[in-house]
């Protein structure tokens, strides 16, 4: 893979992004408003403030990835530009890495916020070395959602990218138990739950103050992750066979 | 050679959008694919570029297939019109196309030969569709590329603005090969070394466009008097009688003016005027239907 071109792919997205304020900061502060208004209430114990906090960073950045790649992939794919792109000497693999190095400090940022905010008005208490581990371990946790953005992506038109992203994000938050403890959830979706990969990513970062099974979270990531790599490479087939044959 | 169709076939569903298209650009050739809207332009351009495969035939472009990225680093393709992502600059843009040659091409060069020097820190939402089609064009150039390919490139374009891209289209082209589509028969007379015709999707002319105007800028002679068939005089050439004048159609009308005198045939009210270019090159695709 040629750097300079992923720098120039990089450079393109990135500044697209940051000229589109409309877009870039409700995606960094949503997740951070959705911490303050629900979790804030209840993290009057450090052991309560530790859990929440991780898991409003694991919403900010399961966001991040489906509307980044969700959105992004389903609106970009349709368009004339898109038809230029493919006549330049360029890899489908390069684009798609430019376009992880611009979501990944997008994601980070809406985490860190969540980060911010939790340090300021909780008694959130995690060590230096566990907010790295935190923030290493989410860039493992993301690989099955970029998939999974991938994959709505290609199958979704770019109309109904941005409803089934928004629906994919909140709905696997609440029933991953982001927002709440899994035993405040109603059964059946306490049922399902451990089978998420929102609930599986918690179980990852949760063990950073030992509460979570991470192996068992990454367990059902790794299914997640090959399950939608697999989706996501049908979709992107069936639109070159449409587009481009 | 930089691009070779041969035997080219393409269908969408029912409609034969390509019929058996042979098509080859050479070396320094500037190759004007022309032809009215539907006449399958579009579409062996596509073809050429790898946005689309053929049904049937083959494809080489500047010596492998279009697909692979090391030959599409000596291409330069225009994007559509509006196609440009509205947030970025028109400086950027140039930047971002010349990116992906081999050795940085001079960016601050390319926008000062299209014209963009005065829009270069201008958005691409806010240029205007002439400007938007003088950018288009500027990006093609902008990696330096062997073969560049022009997909309409004045479209839309008053005809100063059209002129003025042209002459720098001409100057930016040396040294590499274009092919461009178009639907104006004067946009590749003034621009093509080449002239390859297109109707319903097959080739009907190939050939300089000297020949081209010889064989459809014919001049259109007219007189009140007694035919005389061109045929007889040797000519090629078409009469019909509209309203008591015989009116003949030919690319030599000098030398039927000679006949005429010479056949002591009775005329008067003599008139020769040029032929609309345009009408004789739509009467001839059209002819194929």
């Amino acid at each position: 893979m040629k750097l300079a071109l992923l720098f120039a792919h990089a450079r393109m997205i990135a500044l697209v992004l940051l000229r589109s304020p409309g877009f870039i900061v409700p995606s960094i502060a949503f997740p951070a408003m959705f911490f303050a208004l629900f979790a804030l209430p209840y993290a009057k114990t450090t052991a309560i403030a530790d859990v929440e906090t991780l898991s409003f960073m694991i919403f900010a950045i399961s966001g991040v990835c489906l509307y980044q790649f969700g959105v992004g992939v389903a609106a970009e794919r349709g368009r004339p530009w898109e038809r230029y792109l493919r006549t330049l000497p360029v890899p489908p693999g390069t684009r798609l890495a430019a376009r992880i190095v611009c979501a990944a400090p997008l994601g980070i940022a809406a985490a860190a916020v969540v980060a911010i905010v939790a340090r300021l008005f909780t008694p959130v208490d995690l060590s230096a070395a566990q907010w790295l581990l935190a923030f290493g371990l989410a860039f493992v946790g993301a690989i099955p959602f970029v998939l999974i953005g991938i994959t709505i992506g290609y199958w979704a038109s770019a109309r109904a990218a941005v409803p089934i992203a928004t629906a994919f994000n909140l709905l696997l938050a609440y029933a991953g138990a982001l927002w709440m403890p899994p035993e405040m959830l109603p059964h059946l979706v306490q049922a399902i739950s451990p089978y998420l990969p929102t609930r599986a990513f918690g179980d990852l970062l949760w063990s950073i103050v030992g509460s979570g099974n991470a192996a068992r979270g990454l367990a059902v990531l790794t299914v997640y992750a090959i399950l939608f790599a697999l989706l996501a490479s049908v979709g992107y087939r069936r639109d070159e066979r449409k587009r481009y044959a | 050679m930089l691009l070779q169709l041969e035997n080219v076939g393409k269908s969408y569903g029912a409609i034969r959008a390509l019929d058996d298209l042979s098509l080859t650009v050479e070396r320094d050739e500037i190759v004007a694919l022309l032809g009215p809207n539907g006449a399958g332009k579009t579409t062996a351009l596509e073809i050429a570029l790898g946005l689309r495969r053929p049904d049937t035939g083959t494809v080489r472009l500047l010596g492998g297939s279009p697909d692979a990225p090391s030959v599409r680093r000596r291409l330069g393709a225009t994007p559509q019109e509006t196609g440009f992502p509205d947030e970025l600059r028109v400086d950027e843009l140039v930047a971002f196309a010349a990116a992906h040659a081999n050795d940085a091409p001079d960016v601050a060069r390319t926008i000062e030969r299209f014209g963009l020097s005065s829009l270069a820190g201008r958005r691409a939402g806010a240029l205007s569709g002439g400007e938007s089609r003088r950018l288009a064009v500027a990006l093609a150039f902008a990696g330096d590329p062997d073969l560049v390919v022009l997909d309409e490139p004045t479209t839309g374009m008053d005809v100063e603005s059209r002129r003025m891209l042209w002459s720098e289209v001409r100057t930016a082209a040396s040294g590499r090969s274009v092919l461009f589509t178009t639907h104006y028969l004067e946009e590749a007379e003034a621009l093509a070394t080449r002239v390859v015709v297109l109707a319903h999707g097959a080739l009907l002319f190939d050939g300089t466009p000297h020949a081209l105007r010889h064989r459809f800028g014919a001049r259109r002679l007219s007189y009140v008097g007694k035919p005389l068939d061109p045929a007889s005089a040797g000519i090629d050439g078409e009469l019909i009688e509209i309203g008591g004048r015989v009116v003949v159609t030919t690319a030599d009308t000098d030398a039927y003016v000679r006949a005429l005198v010479g056949s002591a045939t009775h005329f008067e009210a003599l008139e020769i005027a040029p032929a609309s270019l345009e009408e004789a090159f739509l009467s001839m695709t059209g002819a194929v239907r």
